[in-house]
């Protein structure tokens, strides 16, 4: 299956010359050559070389990740896995920074017109602090993180995000990086058909691909989202204007918004949670709980928890945290979710994981360089650990608010 | 200052310990060096391959005309002189090696020629 995917052009997308192009090319395809081709020897080499040798040293098999973690360490061709993982996320990053610096002062001053024509809010408080468990780290090695800004009215960590990001998931996500965001709202017009919530909130939205398919699906409601990084929201700001899509961004944290009670019927977040802290995710729970009106739905959309995969799966997963500066990644896994839920307030009958399918076959084949046949290879397989794009769908924990007569008992 | 001067620059380095994959020193920085030149290459066989799209958009089929070209005596030699050159350069580490034996110069007496010329 060739991945010839490419991402639509929006006005605020960053240009890449023909080389810059190739090296970003490049980067997608080593990628997909590492999840295609050298990932699937991890297996036989666990079972056929580190399992057998841990247990020769050890008296006894491994017994959960951390096990087989030691042992695969010092493995030549876990070793070569690793390193080549990491060599191209530092060559996918490296594509984009060349191309924005070449290009900086006039992407922002194209998002500073773009914004300014735009009808919808952008909130950019002075004095705001982002969290440590953002700024100790350049989370997934993207140089600068989502906060950094290296000159006035600066969307550059912005704009790396939105190139880099496609390349990071070979286009998985669909030509707007939207899949996430696509696929809940998918999932709610399902399972929910008479849902039509007035106003949504997306927690941690980054440059606002994942917001979009909301105001897209309901053009009714007052759309906002949010996130700690001033250049992303200001770069989100500006995209969602250049689509033509009146979407409000502010730059604010989920653990403690501005927004007054009960204002949201829905508050979502697209792969948020592993990004945040052991202190942070039940602090964001409860801040959803607390903006949601009665009735009002929670979906946080990520990856599934450990428990859910076996202790090989795991493992793969936990590289992101050893490799790719992902400090929460795995931890976040351990955690009880649907406890934290029920501790900021939702009764436990109330909350449950499900998967949200994929909407990437739905509405990819007709954008360039996505074939029905290869999205729906992607759509349809079973989830794989180490590999972007999950396969059978997002996990999605889904919360909701008690209505008002049981919130009054 | 020049405009150049003042432009901004985009951070190119991610905050956090870079891990280190193999035990032997130096490897994991050279696995990135092969890798980013294997990047370049793959970004001219790109811009070959552009350069042939283009051609045949204005009428001239490069491709064809390449695999159809035969070389002449003086393309041969041009050809082998390049790739044997090419490769003395791929080689200078394990060449100039051969070449200290030849001459026999060694690590000591690198380190004595130091000491001697610092005295004279």
């Amino acid at each position: 299956m060739l991945n010839t995917f490419q991402q639509a052009d929006h006005p605020i997308l960053p240009t890449a010359t023909a080389d810059e192009a190739s090296r970003q090319e490049f980067a997608k395809s080593f990628k997909g050559f590492i999840q295609s081709t050298l990932l699937p020897g991890l297996t036989p080499i666990y079972q056929g070389r580190v399992a057998r040798s841990f247990e020769k040293s050890n008296g006894r098999a491994p017994a959960d990740r951390r096990d087989i973690r030691a042992g695969m360490v010092d493995d030549i061709y876990f070793q070569h896995y690793a390193s080549a993982n990491r060599v191209a996320q530092e060559l996918l990053w490296e594509s984009v920074v060349s191309s924005i610096d070449r290009q900086l002062p006039e992407l922002n001053a194209k998002a500073a017109q773009l914004s300014g024509a735009a009808k919808a809010a952008l909130d950019i408080p002075a004095d705001f602090v982002p969290p440590r468990y953002v700024t100790a780290l350049d989370i997934h090695c993207m140089p600068g993180g989502y906060c950094s800004e290296v000159c006035e009215d600066d969307i550059s960590v912005g704009a790396l995000y939105d190139r880099g990001v496609y390349l990071y998931s070979m286009g998985y996500t669909g030509p707007n990086n939207d899949d996430m965001g696509r696929s809940v709202v998918n999932y709610l017009k399902r399972h929910m058909p008479d849902f039509q919530p007035r106003r949504i909130l997306d927690m941690g939205c980054t440059v606002g691909h994942s917001t979009l398919p909301y105001k897209e699906l309901f053009p009714e409601a007052e759309v906002w989202g949010i996130d700690v990084g001033g250049p992303c929201v200001r770069y989100a700001h500006a995209r969602a204007a250049g689509m033509g899509l009146d979407v409000n961004f502010a730059q604010m944290n989920a653990e403690e918004t501005s927004f007054p009670d009960g204002h949201f019927d829905l508050v979502v977040s697209h792969i948020l949670l592993h990004e945040t802290s052991g202190k942070a995710m039940p602090r964001v729970f409860a801040e959803a709980h607390r903006v949601l009106a009665p009735g009002g739905l929670m979906i946080h959309a990520d990856l599934p928890p450990f428990d859910l995969m076996d202790p090989f799966t795991q493992f793969i997963l936990d590289n992101e945290t050893w490799y790719n500066n992902e400090p929460f990644w795995g931890a976040m896994r351990d955690m009880d979710q649907i406890a934290l839920a029920e501790k900021a307030g939702f009764d436990r009958s109330q909350v449950r994981f499900d998967t949200a399918p994929m909407a990437v076959m739905e509405f990819a084949a007709a954008a360039e360089g996505y074939s029905q046949e290869a999205s729906e290879h992607v759509a349809e397989r079973e989830f794989t650990a180490g590999e972007f794009a999950p396969g059978g769908g997002w996990e999605v924990l889904i919360a909701r608010k008690a209505d008002a007569a049981a919130l009054a008992a | 200052m020049t405009e150049a001067e003042n432009r901004p620059h985009v951070i190119r380095y991610a905050k956090g310990k870079r891990p280190q994959f193999y035990e032997t020193p130096g490897m994991d920085a050279a696995m990135s060096m092969i890798m980013v030149l294997a990047s370049e290459v793959s970004v001219l066989r790109d811009r070959l391959d552009s350069a042939e799209r283009v051609a045949k958009a204005g009428g001239l089929d490069l491709a064809a005309g390449i695999e159809k070209l035969e070389l002449d005596q003086d393309a041969l030699e041009a050809r082998e002189a390049a790739r044997q050159d090419f490769m003395t350069r791929l080689f200078h580490v394990q060449l100039k090696d051969a070449d200290e034996a030849a001459q026999a110069q060694t690590d000591d007496a690198f380190k004595a020629t130091i000491h001697e010329i610092a005295q004279q």
